[in-house]
């Protein structure tokens, strides 16, 4: 596990982010730092508060797509999922 | 549709439609080729400029507000929204301010040239209100920032030098009319302090929390420095504009060395984002944000001497233009050519509805172009003012006017990108 910014575990899923109550821009660059320490990963779950707008350049530029799903009623959860 | 296509559909709905950003960086790209172009035609009066109306004034309120005012209206009505987590309730008021102001800028540059009170007033009426729209967009953002409060107080501060600005700046063009104003040349270099140092400079140190940690991917800046360097810079200008208004000298140079305080903790903070960045390489927008920073400090150096009454030869223009020039133009520049893709990169949509590369979007060639012909023309026009010869201002002015084309081809590749219905 690598130190970052906000709250970050592996769960029977895979590896979750939460970057709630971060300022910016914290919640990019953890999510960033998360992908780059994870380089076997392919999908990665962030508990975000707003749509993060500024992040969609930063992830196709890396070879990430994304989508939201579902989540808790605070929150936008994102599944990011690295393109074949 | 695919996963990131309903994804970046969502996403899209909370910026704002491209074409309310990108008219301002359009304008201010055609600003600043007309700014150098006006300053090549004056490029004789430039060493000992003192005011007045003429081509040196015009070149500079091209440059100013044309160029660097209205390029920040673009950019913080597309970032403070997405910043502050609360969009913009209605976009009409963004578009107004475009259609006041620029057509403002252009005609008060036209009265500048011609001395024509009547130009003057309907330009200046133009730009006042649009600037005015834009504070009270701007104010209506900052008040629900409470996310970003350094941000939020360099915001308030700038917001306040611009109703200072304005003011003067209105009563200077009433004095070209009827000749009340006791102390022009004063008025003028508050005018210009307040424009330069507490409206745009604060908001380049404002945003600087923001951006250079975005570009750079770093952690947030230490919180202590930032208030510091904001009490330091918003200090700076207060005591120099009284200073002048009530003659103290000895006040304006106190103002000068806090200044310059204040732009060493700004560059430790920009030192801390450097220190701490994912992003190894920054490319050729960060040689110009350099470049931006080191202008800072010779302009903050020679604005002390000025005030010093040291010889320097024609030592007020030489501040002027390194402030203005040096630092804001060549910061802006920087930012622009960062910020211009990425954001069309938002809302550009390939043929699978995903947001193109960054590395699409970007002309390397004319950026490298105008970089090279933006850094001569700084050094050949300081070096113009000092020594006083006309040629190297000339020189200077032409090579900027051959940057900012080479720029505008950047900018017309970027926007011939965008999906035309956004």
């Amino acid at each position: 596990m690598i130190d970052i910014p906000g709250k970050y575990w592996r769960a029977s899923d895979g590896i979750h982010i939460d970057v709630r109550g971060l300022s910016a821009p914290e919640p990019m660059v953890s999510i960033l730092r998360v992908i780059e320490a994870h380089e076997a990963e392919n999908t990665i779950q962030v508990h975000h508060f707003c749509d993060p707008i500024y992040l969609y350049p930063e992830l196709t530029e890396r070879g990430w797509s994304c989508e939201i799903i579902p989540g808790e009623p605070d929150e936008v959860r994102l599944v990011l999922t690295r393109d074949k | 549709m695919t996963l990131a296509a309903s994804f970046l559909g969502g996403a899209r709905d909370r910026l704002l439609p491209a074409s309310i950003p990108f008219r301002f960086f359009v304008a201010a790209t055609l600003f600043h080729i007309l700014a150098w172009t006006m300053l090549l035609a004056g490029a004789g009066e430039l060493p000992e400029f003192a005011g007045g109306p003429g081509l040196i004034l015009a070149a500079l309120h091209l440059l100013t507000i044309g160029v660097l005012v209205i390029a920040a209206m673009g950019a913080s009505y597309q970032l403070l929204p997405v910043a502050a987590r609360h969009p913009l309730s209605r976009s009409w008021p963004a578009k107004l301010s475009f259609w006041l102001i620029t057509p403002g800028t252009a005609v008060l540059a036209i009265g500048m040239v011609d001395a024509s009170t009547g130009m003057l007033y309907v330009g200046g009426a133009g730009v006042s209100i649009g600037l005015l729209i834009f504070a009270g967009l701007t104010a209506d953002n900052l008040w629900r920032a409470s996310a970003m409060p350094i941000v939020a107080a360099h915001g308030w501060a700038a917001l306040a030098a611009l109703l200072g600005f304005l003011g003067l700046g209105l009563s200077l063009l009433a004095d070209f009319d009827v000749g009340f104003l006791a102390d022009r040349q004063i008025i003028a270099t508050m005018h210009m302090i307040l424009a330069a140092f507490g409206f745009m400079g604060l908001l380049v140190f404002g945003f600087s929390h923001i951006l250079i940690p975005m570009f750079v991917l770093s952690r947030t800046l230490p919180v202590r420095i930032g208030w510091l360097e904001f009490f330091l810079a918003a200090c700076a200008v207060l005591m120099t504009i009284f200073g002048l208004l009530y003659g103290n000298y000895l006040l304006v140079i106190m103002a000068a060395l806090i200044g310059l305080a204040a732009s060493a903790s700004y560059f430790w903070l920009m030192r801390c984002a450097l220190a701490t960045r994912m992003r190894k390489r920054l490319g050729l927008s960060f040689i110009l944000i350099y470049i931006s920073w080191i202008m800072l400090a010779f302009s903050l150096l020679t604005g002390l001497a000025v005030s010093m009454e040291l010889p320097i030869p024609n030592g007020s223009t030489l501040f002027g233009f390194l402030a203005i020039v040096g630092w804001l133009l060549t910061f802006l520049m920087g930012i622009l050519q960062r910020i211009i893709p990425f954001l069309a990169s938002m809302h550009a949509a390939g043929k699978n509805n995903v947001p193109p590369l960054l590395s699409e979007l970007t002309t390397e060639g004319p950026l490298k172009v105008h970089a090279a012909c933006h850094f001569v023309a700084l050094v050949s026009c300081s070096a113009g003012i000092i020594l006083n010869t006309p040629i190297l201002v000339t020189m200077g002015a032409g090579l900027g006017t051959i940057g900012a084309l080479a720029f505008s081809v950047f900018v017309g590749h970027v926007v011939l990108k965008l999906n035309p219905s956004r």
